[in-house]
């Protein structure tokens, strides 16, 4: 409708026009006010500051810019968990490649692997994120996609069932590497894959490439109570990640690499994991490979992993407590 | 005419403004509560921790070995009732003899296949006498439990020896309470009872009868 038809004196614009006008233009930017609101609520902490918006990629660092982001890392523990750490960046140590062996036959399913993890990587608390999942299934079976990591018996392990613990295989053929867009992550010459959490932008395409769900994504920001803060920190395994970016096990790589075994073997109650370098002779992995009948989860894929599920000559009975009645059973049975 | 549309638009947005801020929908997180992890889940300690000496507790009372058994004479005869030692429940197999283990005579060290001694600190040589290709894999480090380093040149390994796992009278690994299980964003149960527990593919395999009674 022309304007000039109900605007006699030739003006543009009619009172009431610019009125309505003002008044849209008023309840629009409220709008646009009241959408952005959630804004009010970020925090310092929140946005990367100048230094960590233009970080390099971990391996185009110089030497004096690792020093100087590690240095960061530590001063942003400190601020937000009030915790002197200690962040370190330890290389990768010559002639090693990182290998674990699991033994299914010992394995009872205890979980405790679980949460020892969790308590030296620094995972998420709530939501919980943990690298190691625990699968129970019938005895005589191997099929995964019908194992349970829910399980909670009254004691385990139960009869008639086994277990498998599963986590990162630090494949040697990684397709969670191939995926990356931005190569956030890699394979090390030790064998771990890490990845670098101030260059992953989180799209989560390795967690999807990942055929062994060892990936995992912090969907909100990791809440992790001040006193349970392992100090003991390296750049590329479990500082304190920050929300949207992918993790994973990475062996323990700040332990590993300083010579001590991984989280989750100090506390199996039962010796089932073995660790060590393969490349020695003389290593308990390298025994179990050349010795032991040895199997790795889903060969059919083509990761090659260098995790591998390991079991004793005979078929373990562990579950099965010794009776009166069973006393013997073995040279009854003429085995 | 514009103007009431306008005056429509400003409305809308005002609208738009009121809903933003008033929030009538507040947002639920999915994050679930924290389960707490009990402190022994994250204990490294072994399970047992023997003593791994030549020593008896009774009431109170801490005795050498050797303070009864170099006066009173363990009769040979096994199937008697024990007067002393009541507590040990020996579930071992066939041995069901305390001299299939423990010297006849010197009760400060076990025996041999050749009745000859094995000291006292050494009992993973009597478990070898029967437990061969075990104790081939708890040298090679296959089996058994091994805590500090894996490489010996940065640090100490400490081999933990059998009777720190397994009780020599009743020697299968006790069973365990497992620590909680997953309650993770994507691995947590959050709604286990929806639709009677049909639709949670785990409970269709796992628990299929409790699931489906019919079947």
């Amino acid at each position: 409708m022309p304007d000039t038809e109900s605007n006699p004196s030739g003006n543009a614009m009619s009172r009431r026009d610019f009125l309505a006008n003002g008044a849209a233009m008023a309840a629009g930017v409220a709008a646009l006010a009241a959408a952005m609101s959630p804004l009010r609520h970020l925090t310092e902490e929140d946005l990367p500051s100048i230094e960590e918006f233009l970080q390099k990629h971990y391996k185009e660092m110089t030497p004096e810019e690792k020093a100087a982001a590690l240095e960061r890392i530590r001063e942003q523990v400190r601020k937000r968990y009030g915790v002197d750490a200690k962040v370190a960046d330890p290389p990768p140590l010559d002639g090693v490649e990182f290998v674990y062996g699991l033994n299914i036959s010992r394995c009872i399913g205890c979980r405790k692997c679980v949460h020892a993890c969790v308590a030296e990587n620094n995972q998420s608390r709530s939501p919980e994120i943990q690298y190691i999942r625990v699968l129970e299934m019938e005895k005589g079976s191997i099929d995964v996609e019908s194992a349970n990591h829910h399980y909670d018996a009254e004691k385990v392990p139960r009869p008639d069932k086994w277990y498998m613990p599963v986590q990162c295989h630090q494949c040697a053929n990684p397709p969670c590497v191939k995926v990356c867009p931005v190569e956030a992550t890699w394979q090390e010459p030790d064998g771990i894959t890490v990845i670098d959490y101030d260059w992953c932008i989180g799209c989560r395409y390795c967690e999807a490439a990942c055929p062994y769900w060892a990936r995992r994504f912090n969907f909100t920001k990791p809440q992790i109570p001040k006193e349970e803060i392992n100090p003991n920190m390296a750049y590329l395994s479990n500082r304190p990640r920050s929300k949207g970016v992918m993790e994973k096990c990475t062996f323990c790589l700040h332990r590993a690499r300083a010579g001590r075994l991984p989280a989750c073997l100090e506390v199996c109650p039962t010796g089932s994991r073995k660790f060590g370098n393969v490349l020695d002779p003389d290593s308990e992995v390298h025994f179990i490979l050349k010795n032991k009948r040895v199997f790795i989860l889903k060969a059919d894929v083509g990761t090659l992993p260098r995790f591998f599920y390991y079991f004793d000559e005979r078929g373990s009975r562990y579950h099965e407590p010794i009776t009166p009645d069973s006393k013997g059973k073995e040279l009854k049975e003429g085995a | 005419m514009k103007g009431r549309l306008t005056l429509w638009v400003a409305f809308v947005f005002l609208a738009c403004a009121a809903v933003l801020a008033l929030n009538p929908v507040p947002f639920v997180s999915p994050v679930p509560a924290r389960v707490m992890v009990p402190p022994w889940a994250t204990d490294p300690t072994p399970v047992r921790q023997p003593k791994l000496k030549p020593e008896y507790t009774a009431a109170g009372f801490t005795y050498q070995c050797m303070d009864c058994h170099r006066i009173i004479p363990s009769p040979s005869e096994t199937l008697r009732k024990l007067t002393q030692h009541t507590e040990i429940q020996l579930n071992h197999g066939i041995n069901t003899r305390c001299f299939n283990c423990h010297h006849p005579t010197n009760r400060n060290a076990f025996v041999d296949d050749f009745g000859q001694e094995i000291a006292w600190n050494q009992p993973q040589l009597l478990c070898a006498k029967c437990h061969g290709p075990v104790y081939r894999d708890w040298q090679a480090g296959s089996h058994g439990r091994i805590n500090g380093y894996w490489d010996k040149a940065r640090g100490p390994q400490t081999k933990r020896r059998c009777i720190e796992c397994h009780d020599p009278h009743h020697p299968p690994f006790a069973a365990m309470k497992p620590a909680p299980g997953p309650n993770t964003l994507r691995m947590g149960r959050q709604k286990p009872l929806e639709h009677g527990g049909k639709r949670d593919p785990l409970r269709i395999y796992s628990q299929g009868a409790e699931a489906n009674p019919k079947h």
